[in-house]
């Protein structure tokens, strides 16, 4: 004879509340374990000096999944970034020549190109319902043969020395920290104070509801992907100035990396759910994993084994959490 | 007993003297003994070396001139594969069209994966001889086996692949460019020195050999490494990586061997932010942008040369074979091309070119018109 397990509401609603302290405060935690780790396995990542170069690279990261982050939030997804890296380093070099005098106008040139670019992946998305992944796949192979074929294989020209500025730190604070913080600064209050980011989180959580409400969803979602794009390119021009030269591979690997630190600081796939705090966490901790990888010394076949253990783990606590709300 | 066990030692230490292979890079100015344990544990000698003194009766591909040659490239990935395609039209242009009417020509983009089928292709248009700068070892094994099956010689240039069934490999002895490199490095700081290294691309077969070069070079030593790690050809990388170690290791670092110039030039821009001295680096290229960055910061360095220069000799080498002559299997540029020779810092000057832009790898054999409508030939930054 088998009992019927008692109904115990206490018990669900006990563990209902624990998923969803993992979910709104996982990666903190997540961070703050790595940081303890850190004291025991590399106390030199608490050198001024190790801070420095950390917070530096890390700005580079943050500031383009600043944008991804937004995109995903419209459930959407950008992977053209990779390509915006490139062009942007290709037309600063290009139109300086190392002529500081030009920065400037190279990076308005940029920020027009990386908006033309946004504008098409949003045209895309919207107007013509292709895939996120595919139009922006697609973006990213046309921008990169578009700069393979003004080049003809080979980025010319000089980069300025005025952007040999974002190389120096003073204490651990830097130009790319600084940027990185009052970008996240102000899109923190865009998406929390404006009726905008509302506009934003409506449109990734239900995008009839928000369109039934009067939201006109296929612009929010334009103008997110313009926004990424012209993030790529800001994050692209720091890129630029830190290699101080026309690096073929310039920002490789970085388009990834953006969309998995919007995941794992707990920005939903589907869109509608997350925000930039967490990401700021989840580019700290990929960002801290490498380092201390690097530190420690691991394999590179043992550091992106790390890496993505840590990104599928964050999934998976996410999910769990998801289903169970 | 014991004394047979000492005579037997003393046997072995004979045999082992004996069996030292002296292969150098060249006119190289370090020249590294082979052992042949060393032999014993790298297929890559073991498929050189036989060939070093081989020659492969070509009589069997002779014809009249003019020839249709296929030319499966790197294409359009990087400066290096640029010049090296530039070369390439510029010296067939130069031999004129009753020594080669046609170059069928293939563009990888860098990849095995697009490189396979354009093979194929290439091969369906029935050229006289095939010239493959692999982009995979083991990709291309299969197609290069094919082609030589049709009767299409193949001439390798500048990468090998798997299988031995060409005709002849131009490019250099990649694991003695990779040991010479550790060798300097070794005699300018000293077997107590505490040293980094940082690799290309893991799994491309130029990198990995220069590395097992490097490290039977380090172990012979007894040194180990402080970190090792891949560097993937990239300025941003090397920097990444650098700045990393640097704030690790700081003042222990006595020496760097690097697999690429690309990566060096991230080192020292590292080095300068930190305002560090730079260490003696064994690793730099003929590549203007590097030379630019060392003469101007002044740290020892040893550097080799991977000349895109070489494709003029892979194209002589087709000629030769179509012409029925006895063509080597191994044929090292650094014998037909002198002055792609190593060098170190003592030489900077004398192969930094003020008007080359950054990216031109040298030595160059074409005119500098050429480099000029290119793009390759700058007015100095203002």
């Amino acid at each position: 004879m088998s009992l019927a397990k008692p109904y115990d509401g206490a018990a669900i609603a006990n563990r209902w509340r624990m998923r969803k302290f993992i979910a709104d405060y996982g990666v903190y935690l997540a961070l703050l374990a790595l940081l303890l780790a850190a004291t025991v396995l590399t106390p030199k990542l608490y050198d001024v000096n190790t801070i420095a170069v950390v917070m530096r690279q890390a700005s580079q990261l943050g500031i383009v999944a600043i944008g991804q982050t937004m995109i995903l939030l419209v459930a959407g997804l950008d992977l053209s970034v990779g390509g915006i890296f490139l062009m942007t380093s290709i037309v600063v070099a290009d139109v300086t020549n190392g002529r500081d005098d030009l920065v400037i106008p190279a990076i308005l040139i940029s920020l027009a190109l990386g908006a033309l670019v946004g504008l098409g992946n949003g045209a895309l998305v919207t107007k013509r319902r292709v895939p996120p992944f595919v139009a922006t796949l697609g973006m990213l192979v046309l921008v990169k043969g578009a700069t393979q074929a003004y080049t003809k294989g080979v980025p010319g020209g000089f980069v300025p020395d005025i952007l040999g500025i974002v190389n120096q730190s003073w204490f651990v604070l830097s130009i790319p920290l600084a940027l990185w913080l009052g970008l996240n600064a102000f899109f923190i209050f865009v998406l929390r104070r404006t009726s905008y980011g509302r506009k934003v989180y409506a449109v990734g959580s239900n995008s009839e509801a928000a369109r039934l409400s009067g939201i006109s969803v296929d612009a929010i979602r334009i103008s997110v992907y313009v926004l990424g794009s012209c993030l790529a390119v800001v994050s692209g021009v720091v890129l630029t100035g830190y290699v101080g030269y026309v690096d073929r591979f310039i920002g490789t690997g970085l388009e990834l990396d953006s969309i998995a630190a919007a995941i794992v600081g707990g920005t939903a796939f589907v869109g509608g759910r997350g925000g930039l705090l967490g990401t700021i966490a989840g580019v700290l901790i990929i960002q801290l994993l490498s380092t201390m990888a690097l530190l420690m010394g691991l394999d590179i076949e043992v550091q992106f084994i790390i890496k993505g253990l840590v990104i599928l783990g964050a999934v998976t606590l996410y999910s769990l959490a998801s289903v169970e709300e | 007993m014991f004394r047979k066990l000492i005579c037997g030692l003393f046997v072995l230490c004979l045999l082992l003297s004996a069996s030292i292979v002296s292969i150098g890079q060249g006119d190289g100015m370090i020249t590294f003994e082979i052992t042949q344990e060393m032999i014993d544990a790298s297929p890559y000698l073991q498929s050189v070396i036989p060939r070093l003194n081989e020659e492969y009766d070509t009589s069997e591909f002779a014809k009249d001139p003019p020839y249709r040659i296929a030319l499966a490239a790197q294409g359009t990935s990087n400066a290096w594969s640029a010049l090296f395609d530039a070369h390439a039209f510029w010296y067939v242009e130069h031999l004129g069209e009753d020594v080669i009417s046609e170059l069928l020509y293939g563009d990888a983009q860098g990849k095995a994966d697009i490189q396979v089928p354009q093979v194929e292709d290439l091969l369906a248009q029935e050229p006289d001889a095939l010239i493959l700068v692999p982009m995979g070892a083991a990709a291309l094994s299969a197609p290069v086996e094919r082609a030589m099956m049709q009767g299409v010689p193949v001439v390798l240039c500048a990468s090998a692949v798997e299988t031995d069934n060409f005709v002849t490999e131009v490019g250099t002895n990649l694991y003695m460019a990779g040991a010479n490199l550790a060798q300097w490095l070794i005699d300018t700081v000293g077997v107590d020195g505490d040293f980094l290294m940082m690799t290309g691309i893991p799994g491309t077969s130029t990198s990995d050999i220069m590395e097992e070069g490097a490290l039977a070079v380090f172990d012979s030593y007894g040194i180990e490494m402080i970190d090792k790690q891949p560097g993937f050809w990239s300025v941003a990388e090397g920097k990444k990586i650098m700045e990393t170690w640097l704030a690790q290791h700081g003042d222990e670092v006595d020496g760097i061997w690097s697999g690429g110039a690309q990566m060096v030039q991230g080192m020292i821009s590292a080095y300068e932010d930190a305002e560090m001295a730079i260490p003696p680096i064994a690793g730099g290229e003929m590549q203007n942008g590097f030379l630019r960055s060392a003469i101007e910061h002044g740290f020892e360095f040893y550097a080799w040369m991977y000349p895109n220069a070489m494709i003029t000799i892979c194209l002589d080498a087709a000629i030769q074979i179509l012409q029925g002559e006895p063509t080597p299997r191994f044929i090292d540029f650094v014998d037909t091309m002198p002055e792609a020779r190593p060098f170190t810092d003592a030489e900077a000057e004398d192969y930094y070119r003020p008007r080359w832009s950054d990216d031109v790898h040298g030595p160059v054999t074409m005119p500098d018109e050429k480099l000029a409508e290119l793009g390759f030939l700058v007015e100095e930054s203002g």
